[in-house]
């Protein structure tokens, strides 16, 4: 095996992956028939604290985001009930007003059935399967979508979803895993809570929560002993076949892993200063990224001992640039 | 149906010149036959030897009296009837083959093979079963190429034949049988033959028996079950099919084997398979008295009973014997000098007595007999894997496998070879440790530590040390264990040693806290040292006591404890003496004999300990080793008589026992589902009444506790731990003291109880978390950690008690320890791995191992490039390296 000179580095560099589009975030929540209090109540606790921490955390702007759940009573930011019709004249609504390079996050919370190979949401009034969704997301034929259906029997929804800029996530693999999920609720706990971002950027990336809501599932039907009844899956290929344990190297998961909610871009991106220090700075630590990013593509083709020395290499001197910027900075990150 | 059919014949039959008489002849014949098939052999007896009266001629009258008398023993009653009837008939083949079979049960085979060709060469009616017979018999000397020639030319017959009798039928779907060895597909074509067979004359009993002897040697225990049921609704008593029964009951583990075989043993004393079998269950229990006493009757009826040899042979061969093994050995070969089932059946009871060794060379020497073999093949396959050769094992048991595809103890080792190629196999000094890849990363961490720990303790003690290396596989699938165990699913027990073999449950192939692995663990090595030391003949009993016993050495909670169950079963005369305690494990009477026998033998370990000395459990090994029984090795090691043991341990029990045997009153259940035992308040109030009953004090406590009274629980609590104070079961006052005591704020008393339930138990999992919390709000993070690590012996698959105890270690500065339990949350691949990672960077760092500091947190960064403080811990590292 060679040793890695800097003409890999370049041609690697040109296989690094981009971030996804910087066109504003537009996220719409539905939380849909609850059938008993209990299940009512979980529902719109989901939805709530998801709605919340997007506005809130991730800094997705209030006017971009629309709440439908069973009783809209309840709260002021509920934009209203999650009826078909809502859903259907929300939709038309976005459509008209949305950027070519905005994000559409479209999250489904509730029960879901299948019958006669037809998927559906259950909401208050009509259900809305899956050709519905179909029908409305056709609308969006220049945005990114992220549709995730946190609903039992939802893996119905990702053959007739599934196509190119969209990534679609379930919570179960096919319409016959009907029991409720746990999937969903870890899910909206790692858009929520602390604990998903893997990678320690700041930012808890789709294919970051996907993996926290599918581990932390399988930790439960482990520790109770019990036979695993749900299987979530991502599609971000649009080749319609979902993957339970997606990999951005080999399949789903590449865009996943660049798709966030928050519009805006804090910590390692971080470029704007008057400082020319602290500007010289930041570059350097975008391109070190960038060079650990290309590094880890490659670490197959290397042999160990020299991708972990480059790998220290490189990542030393990311934490010197860091330091320094904190020490710039002035912070104590 | 009879009636009717003499009359229709007597009106249009004038040709007869007796019509009446013959007429009354069949019905008598057909009450005979009715009686036989339905197994009233004395009423079938009587009527046939009317038969043969008024029909002397009648060979058909004389065959059924000959096989009625057979089916009860009197095979030298036949053999007369089948003489007279003879003379009677000089020129009748007709007789000839059913006396060859009398003779041949009696062993005369000379005589029955010239019966045989009598009855074939005069073409008798029965000449094609005669056919049959001989060629057995011929097999049965070893001449298997001339009989399987033979075997072959039934196929011909069946296809050439037509009008074929379900007797006929039988004989050719016995031979078909015969050839399946060769060509396994045909044991289906054999099935079918029966099958025929049976469809002809319903009343074909043989058929029947051999179906269900068919089904049980193809392991369909269940279908065999099935079968001989069936027979047995029609014939309560037939003697075959009730050993037919007591073999399928073996197979699915019954005890009621044993009930089956007498029953059959009570209709045909002289019923060599059934004296075999019966030997068999005694050989297994380790009774090799009874089971050669029962070989040697068998032996009185036919001499040249290859399998009563055989068995004989085996148990001389336990006991020592080796000049009269050696004398069977030459006889059965003289009898059949391929007989490779000698071999089969001295490695099926070597290895059903631990002699995993023996029955590997016992094996090898039936497969160098004999080539087609296949049981021999897969005894030495199964018995190399439990000897830790595990490519050879596996090469014998594919060439099984391809010669007999219905082995499914066979398939089932082969499939569980396939899933162990997923298993890493880790190395310490004196074990190779095979564990789930999913979960070796995490086990290992405690497997190795452990075992190595146990190996220097136990052969400190014993003075032996068993070849490195020794093999341990945990699986986490119960059935996969059960598989290597015993070739089947269904085994109850947690692990077993093989002596180099080791085989046990993980702990996630159990409900969360089940059970103790790390015991478990402790407990199948000490076997090791046990069965090493005693070369194998450490008999059940002993070694399953001392096991339990090492686990209490072991650590404080570890090993069975006592429990009101035991102690009841003791008062109530259900434990089973010294002398006959091995039958509680190879034939518990009762479901919790099993139990009470591994705790009431451990006390036998440590009173012998105590009253003979600390070396006086090893010299009982040893002399186990030099063949003597347990009778022997208390009067030659203990100098004291069995019977006399009994009655010393008998009062040991009693005075160690004295205050709860004096609690446990006999006025009503132990426990129950729910708080109060199942009692309503008001009986247990007046029951509690009474401060020295145990069962009513804890019950009363548990019931004012589940009703939201810790503080009125206390009191009854407190007197339910001083009447029994040695219980520490789930469901002890301890632990509900524990509780009452945490809710009403006691938090020092709640510690108190569970520090003395977790000392006296140490698999409560809940107790060992709950005495954790406690410790630690007091400020005490050592015992906190005390507690959590032994909790990790128990359940080690919670990723949140690792990282706590990996904190407490760190907080107390055991980085070692630290560096272990973070280790562990990187084998439980937690959502946050760069965390994981950069704290086990860090214990590394901490412990000055800064060159693994650097690998894990650089594995850390690998994830998490911008990962603060691992990126300050790697300029840390990078600095302390330089």
């Amino acid at each position: 095996m060679r040793p890695l000179g800097t003409g890999t580095i370049a041609l690697l560099l040109a296989l690094t992956t981009t971030a996804a589009a910087h066109g504003q975030t537009h996220l719409v929540v539905i939380s849909g028939l609850g059938g008993e209090p209990g299940y009512r109540e979980l529902f719109y606790e989901m939805g709530s604290s998801l709605v919340q921490a997007a506005r809130d955390r991730h800094a997705v702007p209030g006017e971009n985001i629309l709440f439908f759940a069973e009783r809209p009573e309840r709260e002021a930011s509920i934009t209203g009930k999650s009826t078909k019709e809502n859903v259907e004249s929300a939709f038309a609504g976005i459509a008209t007003s949305i950027e070519p390079d905005a994000r559409l996050f479209v999250v489904l919370i509730g029960h879901g059935s299948a019958q006669g190979g037809v998927s559906r949401f259950n909401l208050p009034g009509p259900d809305m399967t899956a050709a519905d969704f179909a029908a409305l997301l056709a609308r969006f034929p220049t945005q990114d979508i992220v549709f995730a259906n946190l609903t039992s029997a939802s893996g119905g929804f990702l053959p007739v979803l599934s196509g190119p800029r969209r990534t679609i996530i379930t919570a179960t693999r096919s319409g016959t895993e009907r029991n409720e999920t746990l999937f969903g609720g870890h899910f909206v706990a790692a858009l929520v809570d602390e604990g998903a971002d893997a990678d320690k950027d700041e930012r808890v990336s789709m294919l970051e929560a996907f993996d926290y809501a599918r581990r932390e599932v399988i930790r439960v039907y482990e520790r109770e002993n019990r036979l695993r009844t749900e299987h979530a899956q991502l599609d971000d290929n649009g080749d319609g076949v979902g993957s339970q344990e997606p990999d951005p190297q080999d399949g789903d998961g590449a865009v996943a892993r660049t798709q966030f909610l928050a519009t805006t871009r804090p910590g390692i991106t971080t470029t704007a200063t008057d400082d020319p220090a602290l500007a010289a700075l930041y570059t350097e630590r975008v391109e070190l990224n960038r060079d650990i990013a290309a590094l880890r593509l490659s670490k197959a083709e290397l042999a160990a001992d020299v991708y972990e020395r480059e790998l220290e290499r490189l990542l030393l001197a990311l934490a010197r640039a860091n330091r320094a910027i904190r020490a710039r900075e002035g912070g104590t990150r | 149906m009879i009636k009717v059919a003499c009359n229709v014949l007597l009106a249009g039959a004038a040709v007869f010149v007796t019509p009446a008489t013959w007429c009354i002849a069949q019905e008598s014949a057909a009450a005979a036959r009715s009686a036989y098939v339905a197994a009233r052999y004395d009423e079938a007896i009587a009527q046939y030897r009317r038969l043969v009266r008024s029909a002397p001629t009648s060979a058909e009258a004389a065959r059924g009296l000959a096989r009625a008398l057979a089916e009860t023993g009197r095979y030298d009653d036949a053999i007369g009837e089948a003489e007279r009837y003879e003379r009677r008939n000089p020129a009748s083949p007709h007789m000839a083959n059913v006396h060859g079979e009398m003779l041949a049960q009696r062993g005369r085979l000379d005589e029955a093979e010239r019966q045989f060709r009598r009855a074939i060469q005069g073409n008798a009616s029965d000449s094609l079963t005669a056919r049959l017979n001989l060629l057995l018999l011929q097999q049965r000397r070893g001449e298997v190429v001339l009989a399987m020639r033979g075997f072959d030319g039934f196929i011909t017959t069946y296809n050439r034949s037509r009008n074929l009798s379900a007797e006929d039928i039988t004989a050719i779907a016995t031979a078909v049988r015969q050839l399946g060895a060769r060509n396994p597909q045909l044991f289906q074509d054999a099935l079918r033959a029966y099958d025929e067979a049976i469809a002809a004359d319903p009343d074909n009993l043989d058929a029947q028996i051999l179906v269900g002897g068919l089904f049980l040697e193809k392991y369909q225990g269940t279908e065999a079950r099935e079968a001989f049921e069936a027979i047995l609704e029609r014939a309560p008593n037939h003697p075959r099919a009730l050993l037919g029964l007591a073999r399928a009951r073996r197979f699915a583990g019954s005890s009621e084997a044993m009930e089956h075989v007498n029953r059959a043993l009570e209709v045909n004393s002289s019923l060599v398979p059934a004296r075999v079998f019966r030997a068999s269950l005694y050989a297994e229990a380790e009774q090799y008295r009874e089971a050669a006493r029962e070989v040697e009757r068998a032996l009185d009826v036919d001499p040249s009973a290859l399998d009563a040899l055989a068995l004989l042979a085996a148990v001389r061969y336990l006991q020592g014997d080796q000049p009269a093994y050696e004398t069977l050995r030459r006889r059965m070969l003289a009898l059949n000098p391929r007989f490779a089932g000698m071999y089969v059946v001295l490695a099926e009871v070597s290895a059903r007595n631990r002699l995993y060794h023996d029955a590997v060379r016992f094996a090898a020497d039936g497969v160098a007999l004999d080539s087609t073999s296949w049981r021999a093949f897969a005894l030495l396959g199964i018995n190399q894997l439990r000897v830790g050769q595990m490519d050879r094992g596996r090469a014998n048991l594919e060439t099984a496998f391809a010669g007999d595809p219905y082995d499914l103890w066979t398939k089932n080792t082969l499939d569980l070879l396939d899933t162990l190629e997923r298993y890493d196999e880790v190395e310490t000094p004196r074990f190779r440790v095979a564990i789930d890849r999913k979960e070796s990363a995490l086990l290992a961490l405690y497997v190795t530590d452990l075992a190595e720990e146990a190996y220097d303790r136990l052969a400190d003690r014993y003075g032996y040390r068993p070849d490195p290396p020794v093999r341990i596989e945990v699986y986490p699938s119960h059935a996969d264990f059960s598989v290597r165990s015993v070739g089947l699913v269904g085994l109850g027990a947690l692990g077993v040693s093989f002596g180099p073999v080791i085989a046990m449950d993980s702990p996630s192939a159990r409900e969360r806290g089940a059970f103790n692995w790390g015991s478990t663990l402790w407990h199948e090595i000490a076997h090791t040292f046990h069965l090493g030391l005693s070369a194998g003949r450490v008999p059940r009993w002993f070694t399953e006591g001392l096991a339990v016993f090492e686990e209490r050495r072991a650590r404080p909670g570890w090993g069975d404890g006592v429990d009101p169950g035991f102690l009841i079963a003791y008062r109530d005369g259900k434990l089973l003496p010294v002398s006959r305690l091995n039958d509680g494990f190879t034939r518990p009477a009762y479901p919790e004999q099993l139990g009470y026998s591994y705790y009431e033998a451990s006390l036998v370990c440590e009173l012998i300990e105590r009253d003979h000395g600390p070396t006086a459990l090893t010299r009982m090994l040893r002399a186990y080793r030099d063949s003597q029984t347990t009778a022997e090795v208390f009067r030659s090691v203990l100098g004291i008589d069995l019977d006399a043991f009994d009655g010393v341990f008998d009062r040991y029990l009693r005075e160690r026992f004295a205050q709860p045997l004096g609690a446990l009153k006999a006025a009503g259940p132990i426990g129950g589902e729910g708080a109060g035992g199942g009692h309503t308040p008001d009986g247990l109030r007046r029951r509690a009444a009474d401060s020295t009953d145990f069962v009513a004090q804890l019950a009363m406590g548990q019931l004012l506790l589940e009703g939201g009274d810790p503080r009125g629980a206390i009191p009854y609590l407190e007197q339910a731990k001083a009447l029994f104070p040695e219980y520490a079961g789930g469901s002890s006052p301890y632990w509900h003291l524990a509780r009452a005591y945490s809710a009403t704020g006691d938090s020092a008393r709640a510690i108190g109880e569970l520090r003395v339930l977790t000392s006296l138990n140490g698999g409560h999992l809940e107790a060992l978390l709950a005495l954790a919390d406690h410790v630690e709000a007091m400020g005490d993070r050592a015992g906190a950690l005390e507690a959590l690590d032994k909790a990790m012996y128990v359940y080690p698959l919670d990723v949140a008690v690792h990282s706590r105890l990996a904190e407490l270690a760190g907080e107390t500065g055991d980085w070692p320890r630290a560096v272990r339990e973070r280790h562990a949350v990187v084998a439980l691949d937690p959502v946050d791995r760069a965390d994981a990672r950069f704290q086990l960077a860090r214990a590394y760092f901490r412990a000055r191992d800064f060159d693994r500091a650097r690998t894990w947190v650089l594995q850390a960064l690998e994830i998490a490039p911008n990962f603060t403080e691992a990126q300050d811990l790697l300029l840390e590292i990078h600095d302390a390296r330089r």
